[in-house]
């Protein structure tokens, strides 16, 4: 469902884990150091989900423990920015095949520059609970 | 300075530049290890980071790119680093060169995003530039491939040939990526397609490619109207006919236009129960998707159907139910193909020369049985499509 209304900014009803679009993790221009639109920090440590696509962070083939969640089909059509990508990783040992359709990861999000060698490495990370 | 301390210095510099390393500039950055990162480090903020690097550095590390795809192969080039050189608009020789190759290399994966680092790059080039520039744009108008025809098109129109925007266009995207991306290159060209776009839920094969475009829409839309965005000091719309309304009026009132509203577009045909699509970045992509009953509904928005006789239809489903297969297929770098049914339920995604021998033949009589009905042109769409994935 295309969901305008996370789209233009508004908020869905307040349900446990807290469904979370796109549409508020990338609705801003990120840069590096900048502070977050508040509407985001206030998403860190809530356990959500987030639908979209899954990726693998390098290519390769077989289960996946650690995956990338983006809001792009195809991977074809741009580089997804920090703030369009969700780093996710499951419970150690547990892993997931790669689905090919909109997958909907549920667990617990960290919003926050996570930095290494002065490089950002990710500004979602989700300890990941489900893949569905 | 002296003419002897000038002579000393030559004496001094010459030999040290002789044996300088390859893909090392003067400045002592050495590009191959960043390039090297830009292509192959295993966490992605590492990769756009180095990437950002590279494409910052412009000719300077073109060499270093190229002998990376001579050593590595072209297909160890990952579209971050084709993005991000084609984003950051640097127009020194080797830079456009590079481009131009990839571009016009029909077995590299990312040439629409080297298209649009031309493209992006017209205005800012010299006569006898946009002079080739122009001919090559027109040249690829009508690739296959949605993202190239639809950068090649951006091209000419950055260029001053608006008259590209009237070309038809079969592919919703691409009708939408072409009007964000002007507005967001600062021309406005007419804004329907974007508020259409706002409005568009439909899907294929459960992808929510109309959320996609309306996101795209939106975000160029936003950028362009600035303080005039409904939105911009906050607050929220009460629903989704009020934000695109919105939207609407604050768009007619900063361009002149006149627009409508547009109405939800949700899916039309109903009772879909599988599909097929091939994303080829390379030939193009396509989608059909069928129902029980046997008609096959092709394109990304099912916007061409042929029915198949109810007894071939039979024949074909019972063939296909007992089709071997489950998993993902083979190593997907970029193209692919999905094949997702249910009765048994499937969804797997291939790459590449990775489909089996049984599922090729199928859709082979499939094609067959296409043509009968009398749509060859869909029927050799399918096969061409088959082409790239049929295991070899």
């Amino acid at each position: 469902m295309f969901r305008p209304l996370a789209l233009l900014g508004l908020c869905c009803l307040a349900t446990d884990p807290v469904a979370v679009g796109f549409g508020k993790l990338a609705g801003f221009d990120y840069a590096e150091g900048m502070t977050l639109p508040g509407d985001v920090t206030a998403l860190d440590e809530q356990v959500v989900e987030v639908r979209g696509f899954l990726r693998r962070e390098v290519p390769g083939s077989g289960p996946l423990n650690s995956f990338l969640l983006v809001n792009d089909a195809c991977g074809c059509t741009g580089t997804p920015k920090m703030n369009e990508i969700v780093f996710c990783t499951l419970p150690d040992g547990v892993t997931t095949d790669e689905k090919p359709g909109v997958v909907t990861v549920t667990g617990k999000l960290y919003v926050g520059e996570v930095k290494e060698d002065g490089v950002v490495l990710m500004l979602y990370q989700m300890d990941a609970d489900s893949v569905k | 300075m002296n003419p002897v301390r000038l002579l000393f210095v030559l004496a001094v510099a010459l030999p040290v530049a002789a044996f300088w390393p390859r893909g090392q500039d003067p400045a002592g950055a050495d590009w191959q290890k960043d390039v090297d990162n830009a292509c192959r480090a295993q966490r992605y903020g590492m990769r756009l980071a180095a990437g950002r690097k590279v494409a910052a550095a412009g000719d300077a590390a073109v060499p270093a790119i190229r002998a990376f795809a001579k050593q590595h192969g072209d297909e160890q080039i990952p579209m971050t680093l084709v993005e991000l050189i084609a984003e950051d608009r640097a127009a020194g020789p080797l830079t456009l060169a590079l481009l131009r190759d990839w571009s016009e290399r029909r077995e590299f994966y990312w040439r629409g995003s080297a298209m649009r680092g031309l493209a992006l790059r017209g205005p800012r080039v010299g006569a006898d530039e946009q002079a080739e520039l122009r001919t090559r744009f027109q040249r690829f108008h009508q690739d296959d491939a949605w993202l190239m025809r639809t950068h090649a098109r951006l091209g000419s129109v950055l260029l001053g040939e608006r008259s590209v925007l009237g070309l038809p266009e079969q592919d919703p995207r691409a009708r939408t990526r072409l009007h964000a991306q002007l507005l967001l290159q600062g021309v406005v060209p007419p804004l329907q397609p974007l508020l259409d776009a706002l409005a568009d839920e439909r899907t294929c094969l459960g992808i929510p490619w109309g959320q996609n475009s309306a996101n795209e829409a939106h975000k160029a839309l936003k950028q362009w109207l600035g303080e005039a965005h409904p939105l911009a000091k906050g607050g929220e719309f009460a629903d989704t006919a009020a934000g695109i309304a919105a939207l609407h009026e604050a768009c007619a009132a900063k361009s002149g236009q006149t627009l409508t509203i547009p109405s939800v577009r949700r899916d039309e045909v109903s009772g879909l129960v599988g599909g097929l699509e091939f994303q080829s970045c390379k030939h193009g992509d396509l989608f059909v998707q069928w129902t029980d009953a046997g008609a096959l509904w092709f394109g990304i928005d099912a916007g061409t159907s042929v029915q198949i006789p109810a007894a071939r239809w039979q024949e074909l489903s019972r063939e296909r139910a007992a089709l071997p297969l489950g998993g993902n297929l083979g190593v997907v770098i970029c193209d692919s193909m999905r094949v997702k049914w249910t009765g048994p339920d499937v969804d797997v995604r291939v790459a590449p020369s990775a489909l089996p021998v049984p599922v090729v033949d199928w859709l082979k009589r499939l094609a067959a049985a296409i043509e009968e009905a009398g749509a060859p042109r869909l029927a050799a769409d399918l096969l061409e499509g088959l082409d790239q994935f049929a295991v070899r």
